[in-house]
Formats: structure tokens, sequence, C-alpha cells
């Protein structure tokens, strides 16, 4: 309902007003759009959907790699996993619109680095259900606000994840269980998002659920050491290695004046 | 083999619906929305009951299964909450969670009108639907 006050990027609002078709690059992922609409995203920090379909065993990866191989080339594998009667046809949905939104995100994270567009360029996962980039647009901002509202250290975003112990009593749900199950102390929310093959974005948010009730460490910001602020004086130096033989004749050098 | 919208499609043909949405509670993103929202925005719906079935989602009172010894860890057979229902003066919401067999977090929303609405009907349609959308 509410617009966008701050468009996320600047390029995906006119392209979407353009109806523009083809790829929208980013630093931290891709977008793809036809007539203005968001119909895939990817991005390296997001599981894609051979993982979240794979992991959990609802696909064997042979069966993902045929419908790569046999409907890739005509951008029609989400409608050849259905046809095939591999997916049904809600199980596709959700799991695409997860992974779009999921990716999403991560591709439009700030960057300052160069986004290109390049039109006419396709995926060759195909359409299943096309979403609004005002909706995506909106989605991510919502997302970023969440991830702060609920405990605004983003630092436990790319730190391993260290588990603490549970204070007596102290419960929490079976998926957040699982998350803490799997992790070693050395694994990042991606690393576990990509081994549970969970949403990158939904582990960032159980991370941050998990370190707000203090059941992960919140490393502390790797923040640079402030240089010291310069003094108004000259700084007495700390002297090591005082010349006891200069010193010595220094004295004397007074004495013999008195 | 219905996808997202005939599902919704068809909750908002149970009497009484007026409004349908599918809901991620992890995230509280809404996947599809049909009907009117009782605040005017989906989105905000979504959000909220996202909260609300997250609630029911992880506490051990309600996914325990009424065995002490399971603590909660079994999803063998059929979602531990099947289904949560608010009663409001003006209606009724049903919220139906939605099991697949890749990893995820959604369930059907459905609000009905407290006085055309039939609850026991519109649960066992839910039912149904939250099946047939995975499982065609």
């Amino acid at each position: 309902m509410s617009a966008v006050a701050t468009p996320v990027s600047p390029m995906l609002v006119r392209l979407a007003a353009e109806k523009a078709t083809g790829a929208l690059l980013r630093d931290h992922g891709t977008l793809y759009l036809v007539d203005g609409r968001v119909v895939h995203a990817e991005s390296p920090a997001a599981p894609g959907l051979d993982v979240l379909l794979t992991t959990g065993g609802r696909l064997p990866r042979e069966g993902w790699d045929e419908a790569v191989d046999r409907a890739g080339a005509h951008r029609a594998v989400g409608r050849f996993l259905v046809d095939s009667g591999r997916l049904h046809d809600g199980e596709l949905e959700i799991c695409h619109l997860g992974a779009v939104f999921d990716a999403a995100f991560f591709a439009l994270s700030p960057t300052s680095g160069p986004t290109r567009f390049r039109y006419g360029v396709g995926h060759w996962f195909g359409t299943v259900r096309p979403v609004s980039a005002e909706a995506v647009e909106r989605e991510t901002v919502r997302r970023r606000e969440l991830l702060d509202a609920v405990w605004p250290y983003d630092s436990v975003d790319t730190a391993p994840v260290v588990p603490r112990p549970a204070a007596p009593g102290q419960t929490m749900g079976a998926r957040q269980r699982a998350l803490l199950a799997a992790a070693d102390g050395v694994l990042t929310p991606a690393d576990l998002a990509r081994l549970l093959g969970r949403p990158a974005f939904h582990t960032l948010l159980d991370v941050r659920r998990l370190a707000a009730a203090g059941l992960v460490e919140t490393p502390l910001d790797p923040e640079p050491v402030p240089p010291p602020p310069p003094p108004a004086l000259l700084p007495v130096l700390p002297v090591a290695d005082p010349d006891i033989a200069l010193l010595r004749r220094l004295r004397d050098a007074l004495e013999a004046h008195l | 083999m219905p996808g997202i919208d005939e599902c919704l499609m068809e909750a908002m043909a149970l009497p009484g619906a007026r409004g349908a949405s599918l809901v991620d509670w992890t995230s509280g993103l809404a996947l599809g929305t049909a009907g009117d929202s009782p605040v005017g925005d989906h989105e905000t719906t979504a959000a909220e009951t996202a909260e609300l079935a997250r609630s029911a989602a992880e506490f051990d009172s309600f996914t325990s299964a009424g065995d002490p010894d399971a603590g909660g860890a079994g999803a063998e057979d059929g979602p531990p909450v099947e289904d949560l229902i608010v009663t409001t003066r003006a209606g009724y919401h049903v919220l139906r969670f939605v099991e697949t067999s890749f990893d995820s977090s959604v369930f059907l929303h459905l609000w009905l009108d407290r006085d055309s609405g039939n609850l026991a009907l519109a649960r066992l349609r839910l039912r149904d639907l939250a099946e047939r959308l995975v499982l065609g």
C-alpha cells in the first residue's frame, strides 16, 4: 500500500515503468524482468531452487539435472518440472516465489557497484509467477526493517554462528533447534541456509532472533580503533632507555655552574 | 492440480469468505492474496498473521502432540499444528498450515464473516485445499 519512499534501485523503478525485458545485474545478484515484472532472481548469497528442492529430498538431483538438460534451452525448466510430474503447481509456485524474494533481497542490498541492464536476456528457468517490481522493492525494504527490529546488529549476518547455552527453561522452535544443531561455530548463516536447504533470508532472520534471545553469540563489530585525538601540546615521548651517561654529564655541567 | 491463485479462489468461494491469502510465517510475506484484508492492506495482515502462526508453530506446548517424550521433534505425518482459529466480534480467521516436502513455512489464511461464514465447513475445506495445493 505505502509507496517506497527511497527506491532500493532507481533503475529497477525505471525499467518497470518502461516494461522492460532483460536482466538487471547488480553486485550481489541479478533480477530477471519480463515486461517490467520480476520473473526470477539469483544471488550468490541465496541458495538456488536446485538446493531448496533437492536438499530436503523433494527432488533427486538427477531429476533436477534432467529437467535443466531437457528444458533449459527453451527457458521452461519450471514448466517441465510440473508437466513431467516431478512437482505440483502449488509446490513450484511456493518454492519459486520464496527463492525469488530471497535472492532479490540480496541482489537489491545497498551497493556502490555498477548496475547494468542487459535487454532481452532471459533466465533458463522460465516464468512461473511474475511479481511486480514495486512489490519486490517494498518487500526488500520491509525485510531490512524486520531484521533490525528483531536485533539491530548486522554483525551476526555474516559471522560464523556460535551457539550459546540456553538459560534454564528457555525453549525454541523446531526450526531454530535444527539451525542451532547444524551451527558448528564455523558455518555462517549463508552456509547454514545452503546446508539446510532454506532461504538465506529466513536463516538470517532466525539467527537474529536467536541472537536476540541470547542463544547465538553477537560478535562485536570489528570497528577500526579510532585514532587518538591530535594532542594539543607536543606529547612527552616515553623513553625506554634513557641515556644515563648523557644525563650524568648534564648534571655535572649544571653543578659546575653553581 | 491447483496453483496458489486457484487455491485462493476456491477458498473465496466458501460462504462468508471475505479475504484469503497464502503467507510465509517465517518472513511474513504474502505469496498470494484474494479478496479484502481486515485492515485494507494484505501485506500488513500477512505480517501480523505470520507472527501468530509462528508462535503456534514454535511453542512446544502446541507442537509436542501431547506426548511429553516427543519434545516437538516429530514431523512425520502432517504438520504438528494443523490450524488456528481466531474468533472476533465480526468474523473468524482460520489459519491452516501447509506442509511441503521441501523446507518451507507457509499457511493459508481465510477471513470469514461471522454471520454468513460456516466455520466447520471452512476448516474442512481449508484442510483439503492445503493438501491439494502441494499434492495436486
